[in-house]
């Protein structure tokens, strides 16, 4: 079973790396999209799925990256490549000393908490206007050369970007930390009984997990080479990352991946034809994916899919 | 001078935030759900005022019995066949619902009310009132006064009816409640279709102090976040005081501050009391704890 599951892995990343040179450019864009989504899921989850910690707002980070990279190529000339890693570090700072207040706070609270954060850096990026442009967004340079190359280099940055989350999130799930995290996720208290250190893992792992997010948001805006502050804090990003997060599986490394392929492919197909109600399709579908597969579709269709499962689903959390 | 009437229109602004805080407030409380679609609920109201108003020219005031009682079917009908689906289900799993809820409802009134702003202008909307360098307009008064009618009335349904103790029973104990003979699906959609009804009515008076479109949602429905936070979840005293501190704190720091900056002070300050008192300015024991 273990095996099966690498090497389908495996095979999954071959066809990633050979279909640049098959596929149009209409859908090596739509993959790219779908490698950041993956990224951010994956990214949050170590936060959301593994610590249980619903961090709402951790888009914030994903317009922290964003900014970082448009203000360093922009003011300071920086190569786009050197920029990431500042994204990764800037996100991992904010989020450790944020996280030292706001993780004393749980459940919705926290939720809460996390959305005011977001909205508070947006209003202030929002208000910097010397440096980020404010409202009126900020135009990145655009990368020179072939328009093939940069799709195909676009492509290839943003899934190492996925794989980065992917290979972390799994390296984090077999270690201590991991099983930590774990354990504060089932009960905090008895967590912390045993000896574990649960504001330092929590702050760590909300930490690693905006890193991850801004390194995804640092790529997008040089992809974009246009970003302003509605569309990276906010819009409809956190509910896709959550719908993305349920509907793979939220305890799993790969869950979120799966959920961020199954979504976008969906919201493509059906984009191209419901323009004029997309959005509302967009709402029902994340209505039917929290009603009938909350537990995403592994847990729920172990044993083969059956309608029967899916009431049961309903019927579990029912009043 | 001019401090005092910054102030006052802050109390008036701060009786609107109160009104739509009391309907997330209550649902938050009884049936832990944060309600990301409250906004949209309210703009249902405001829309169906603006209609009414363009149609048959009925005056925005009288048109609140009917959004109270159209957007309460409304709440119950979601809450008894969607929402108590899931009502069990982890808390995120209940945010996720209500902002698909949320994208569903804003989308649905961009696509057929159009994304254009809105407004309703009576024929008395002019007038104000004048005491000394103050000036207050009449409408803004008569809306602030309405809200608080609403709150006192929902504060004595609450407290002296049947259903309104049940509501509180539920809030504080579910299962004790079961005990004693209600039906908690049934109290958890009265709890819901009340506190829609009240975000519908805050919709209407909406339409007549300012001007409305579906993108304004999700800002009412962090408004009225901010004021159950500072107040304290599932109380109507907390969502008032709440209320006009939001509306005092909005109104100073754009006067002061500067306007641009009045969204990030207000989600400093719920911050600030999240961190310090969770449960709020007037928050109590057992209201509204953490329940999974």
């Amino acid at each position: 079973m273990k095996d099966k599951k690498i090497i389908l892995f495996f095979l999954f990343l071959a066809v990633l790396i050979f279909l640049p040179y098959i596929v149009s450019g209409y859908w090596l864009r739509v993959l790219t999209q779908t490698f950041l989504f993956a990224s951010i899921a994956t990214g949050s989850n170590i936060i959301i799925g593994f610590t249980g910690y619903p961090a709402f707002g951790n888009i914030a980070f994903f317009g922290v990256g964003a900014y970082v990279t448009g203000v360093m190529t922009t003011t300071y000339n920086v190569p786009f490549l050197v920029t990431l890693p500042f994204c990764a570090l800037s996100g991992f700072v904010l989020a450790g000393i944020l996280g030292i207040p706001i993780l004393r706070l749980k459940g919705h609270y926290f939720a809460i908490a996390t959305v005011g954060i977001m909205e508070t850096i947006k209003e202030i990026v929002d208000n910097m206007v010397e440096t980020t442009g404010g409202g009126m967004g900020l135009t990145l340079p655009i990368m020179v050369g072939e328009p093939e190359f940069i799709y195909k280099y676009f492509y290839y940055v943003m899934m190492l970007c996925m794989l980065l989350s992917v290979l972390i999130c799994y390296i984090i799930s077999r270690i201590k930390i991991g099983y930590a995290l774990r354990a504060i996720r089932v009960d905090e208290d008895a967590a912390s009984v045993m000896g574990i250190n649960t504001p330092l893992y929590k702050t760590l792992a909300w930490a690693v997990s905006a890193a991850l997010v801004g390194i995804a948001g640092g790529i997008y805006a040089y992809w974009l080479s246009y970003i302003d502050p509605h569309t990276v804090f906010g819009g409809t990003y956190p509910v896709k990352m959550f719908a993305m997060i349920l509907l793979g599986g939220a305890t799993t490394v790969t869950g979120p991946l799966i959920g961020a392929f199954i979504l976008e492919i969906i919201s493509e197909l059906v984009w191209s034809k419901f323009i004029a109600i997309h959005g509302m399709v967009l709402g029902l579908l994340i209505i039917c994916i929290i009603l009938f597969i909350p537990k995403g579709i592994f847990e729920t269709f172990k044993g083969g899919f059956s309608f029967r499962k899916l009431l049961n689903n309903l019927r579990e959390n029912s009043l | 001078m001019v401090l005092l009437q910054v102030i006052i229109n802050g109390l008036l602004l701060g009786g609107f935030y109160a009104l739509i805080g009391i309907g997330f407030s209550l649902v938050w409380g009884v049936t832990n759900i944060i309600n990301l679609a409250h906004g949209a609920i309210a703009l249902l109201g405001a829309y169906l005022t603006y209609y009414l108003f363009v149609s048959i020219q009925l005056d925005p005031f009288l048109s609140i019995p009917l959004s109270f009682v159209s957007i309460f079917l409304f709440g119950y009908m979601l809450q008894r066949f969607v929402m108590n689906l899931v009502v069990k289900a982890q808390i995120f799993i209940l945010l996720i619902l209500t902002f698909g809820l949320e994208i569903f409802l804003v989308n649905f009134m961009t696509t057929f009310f159009s994304a254009d702003f809105r407004s309703v202008t009576p024929s008395y909307a002019g007038e104000s009132l004048v005491i000394g360098e103050i000036v207050i307009p009449y409408i803004r008064l008569a809306v602030f006064f309405v809200c608080v009618i609403f709150a006192i009335a929902m504060g004595l349904f609450l407290d002296k009816t049947w259903t309104g103790k049940a509501i509180k029973a539920t809030s504080l104990d579910i299962e004790a409640a079961m005990m004693s003979g209600i039906n908690p699906a049934k109290i958890y959609a009265i709890t819901f279709g009340l506190g829609s009804a009240i975000a519908g009515v805050s919709g209407t008076l909406l339409t007549l102090t300012q001007a409305f479109s579906p993108s304004i949602a999700g800002g009412l429905t962090l408004r009225a976040f901010i004021v159950s936070i500072l107040g304290g979840l599932g109380r109507i005293e907390g969502a008032l005081l709440g209320g006009l501190i939001l509306g005092v704190v909005e109104t100073l720091s754009s006067y002061l501050i500067g306007e641009s900056y009045k969204n990030a002070i207000a989600f400093g300050l719920m911050v600030l009391v999240l961190v310090l008192k969770p449960s709020g300015l007037m928050g109590r024991k057992y209201y509204a704890e953490v329940k999974h």
